[in-house]
């Protein structure tokens, strides 16, 4: 019983990195904008998160600070591939270049040392009381409350049941349709991309500041991509992707736990398994079901910028 | 709004547009990269004048553009000959690994004379590749799955696989190295210097892919299904096929890098031995645009740029401030491309 509870906190905890970094995906894709950048600004987040609380032993500054890191990269990309309209997949990759390469350059003098102010973990009355889930679910950062139960909530609310919500599907699935009736595209795509970016640079900080409390060069190791990766499984849909992370995090500790418990599989190998896990749960459904290609398809305009005189 | 002037976008942008958008992009990115220099303390003059002296300035330096030319070119080719039909295969890390394993198994488990072992190194080697990108291939083709994240996630696996290769069944037990094989028992024939065959081969892929596929049918309808997947159905060409088979050659190409890095330039398979390169393939790619000749010296250019990262490393600038580098000029370049197709047009 404890091993199943430390599998599934285990599970919650590393999986919310990925809820994160997939939600954050969500919103800049469902506007049309294929953001690639996600690996590299978490890699910002994550060092920056780390470097603000080695200065100031404040986690929130740190969040903060990951947060403004993320928006400030994700600007970048904006400028790049929704003003000047770059292609979306080049510019996305070099964000993931430069991110990965500063961070690892900024990041030096932190590197290997432990982060002095992690968030900690806060128990739930009652609820961490419940046999088996009580801990796994009910005793963790106060992160992982707003990362599964908040922001979810908010993206889902704020894209299917108000004004801007709607425009910003629109843009994408039809920009040439929702500039026709008045609503700026590039302003939106923008701000999708900039808000992507700051979920991206929270994800690392979550990273650095609840789940692994040490930074060091390389430690993203492909979360990033899990995200990008995460978005198609679920469909882009909010909701879905971050339980979509909670079941990576599960892949993950299963791999975690293998090399705890030595099993007779070398670590390199169980390493693989998020990576493999990925690949197959977004290509396996499509090929079991038809029905779901279209359910869940991307949006019409994904990966494509818009010129208005091309309409 | 009828302005009297107004910025008109060209579908097909004039090569001297390119190449003015470019030079200053990349004048650009690189007094970026000379200001940060300066704030960090250091001279960019100077370092400017250490790099040139260092790469094209010495033998040693010419020899090494030509070494990371070699996997460049074919990286370069195997990421190009997907965006030519609009695909993304941004797991050419995976393949060369993958590539270069294959190469390593028949370098380190046979003792067949140079002739036979290498030509079936380069075989295997593409083989490898092609398989190592076959399931992203055939989602992409029959059931519409993104190859971008798919092929991409394949990179961890065989970095990890490597790895594990290299640090354990095929570890050295000979002179102890860690994290790497034992030196293979064939290799390249080097021509120049440490430049070897590959070299001369990797160009020569490179060319005959131009031509075959600027001449040949196949080239022909795979282009008809990047630019229009419907106009190709209806003129009964089957894309899905041409789909898996665009991105398995994309594969073979990768491999075939992998081969050569281990069997001629490094000798053993360890981990970081694709340093990147899958990934700097879709850069020079980028570069390249349309051309395939053009990856010849857009591998150049990206090598002389990874030359100056070993440079820039022996005055304490790390690899990693290389890689912010190349991140920062693909950025620059994207954006550059992009500007130079626009045009100012005086209306009447």
């Amino acid at each position: 019983m404890a091993l199943l509870s430390d599998l599934l906190g285990h599970a919650v905890l590393s999986g919310s990195v990925l809820a994160l970094g997939a939600l954050g995906e969500v919103i800049a894709e469902r506007a049309g904008v294929l953001d690639l950048g996600v690996e590299g600004l978490m890699s910002l987040g994550a060092v920056v998160a780390v470097m603000t609380v080695t200065a100031t032993p404040h986690p929130w500054l740190g969040l903060l600070a990951a947060g403004l890191v993320g928006g400030l990269g994700a600007g970048v990309l904006a400028l790049s591939s929704v003003v000047l309209r770059a292609n979306q997949v080049l510019c996305g990759v070099a964000i993931t270049f430069l991110g990965l390469g500063l961070s690892s350059v900024i990041g030096r003098s932190v590197a290997g040392i432990p982060v002095s102010a992690v968030f900690e973990p806060v128990s739930i009355p009652v609820l961490s009381s419940i046999p088996v889930i009580g801990p796994a679910f009910f005793s963790q950062n106060v992160l992982v409350y707003l990362i599964y139960l908040v922001l979810p909530a908010l993206v889902h609310f704020w894209m299917f049941r108000t004004r801007s919500g709607l425009d910003l599907r629109a843009v994408g699935e039809n920009p040439a349709a929702a500039d026709a009736v008045g609503v700026p595209v590039m302003k939106l795509r923008a701000v999708a991309v900039i808000l992507g970016g700051v979920l991206a640079g929270l994800a690392g900080a979550d990273l650095t500041l609840a789940v692994v409390p040490v930074w060091s060069d390389g430690m993203i190791a492909g979360r990033g991509w899990i995200a990008v990766a995460l978005v198609i499984f679920a469909g882009y849909r909010p909701v879905v992707a971050v339980l979509s992370g909670l079941l990576f995090g599960l892949v993950t500790a299963i791999g975690f736990m293998g090399q705890a418990r030595g099993w007779p599989v070398a670590p390199a190998i169980l390493n693989t398994l998020p990576y493999l896990g990925t690949v197959a749960c977004i290509i396996v459904p499509m090929l079991a079901f038809a029905k779901l290609r279209s359910a869940m398809a991307a949006p019409a305009a994904l990966g494509t910028p818009y010129y208005r005189s091309g309409r | 709004m009828s302005a009297v002037s107004h910025r008109t976008r060209l579908t097909v942008v004039p090569s001297y547009r390119i190449a003015v958008g470019r030079g200053l992009s990349i004048l650009a990115a690189l007094s970026v990269v000379a200001i940060t220099l300066a704030a960090m303390g250091r001279s960019p003059i100077e370092l400017a004048a250490l790099v040139v002296r260092s790469t094209v300035g010495s033998r040693f330096g010419i020899e090494d553009l030509a070494l990371f030319m070699t996997p460049l070119m074919l990286t370069g080719a195997a990421v190009w000959v997907g965006i030519r039909v609009n695909l993304w295969n941004i797991g050419a890390e995976g393949q060369l690994y993958a590539g270069a394993t294959a190469a390593t198994a028949i370098g380190l488990f046979t003792h067949w004379p140079a002739l036979v072992a290498l030509p079936a190194m380069i075989v295997a080697g593409m083989l490898a590749g092609a398989a190592w990108i076959f399931v992203p291939a055939a989602a992409r083709a029959w059931l519409g799955v993104s190859e971008i994240v798919t092929s991409l996630l394949l990179n961890f696996v065989a970095s990890l696989l490597v790895y594990y290769l290299a640090t354990g069944p095929w570890a050295d037990r000979v002179t102890g190295a860690l994290a790497s094989t034992e030196r293979l028992h064939m290799a390249f024939p080097e021509l120049w210097g440490a430049v070897h065959l590959g070299f001369i081969l990797a160009l020569a892929t490179v060319i005959g892919l131009g031509i075959g596929l600027a001449k040949s049918r196949f080239g022909y309808e795979t282009a008809v299904c990047g630019s229009n997947p419907q106009a190709a159905h209806y003129a009964g060409i089957g894309v899905a096929p041409r789909i898996l088979a665009v991105l398995l050659l994309s594969g073979a190409l990768a491999g075939l890098a992998g081969v050569f890095e281990v069997a001629g330039t490094v000798h053993r398979l360890q981990g970081g031995l694709a340093n990147n390169y899958g990934y700097l393939g879709i850069v020079v790619a980028l570069l390249a645009r349309g051309s395939c000749l053009a990856l010849i010296p857009a591998a150049l250019l990206m090598a002389l740029i990874l030359d100056t990262g070993i440079v820039l490393q022996t005055t304490q600038i790390s690899s990693s401030a290389v890689l912010a580098i190349t991140g920062l000029l693909v950025l620059a370049i994207a954006a550059g491309d992009e500007l130079a197709a626009y045009v100012r047009v005086n209306r009447t």
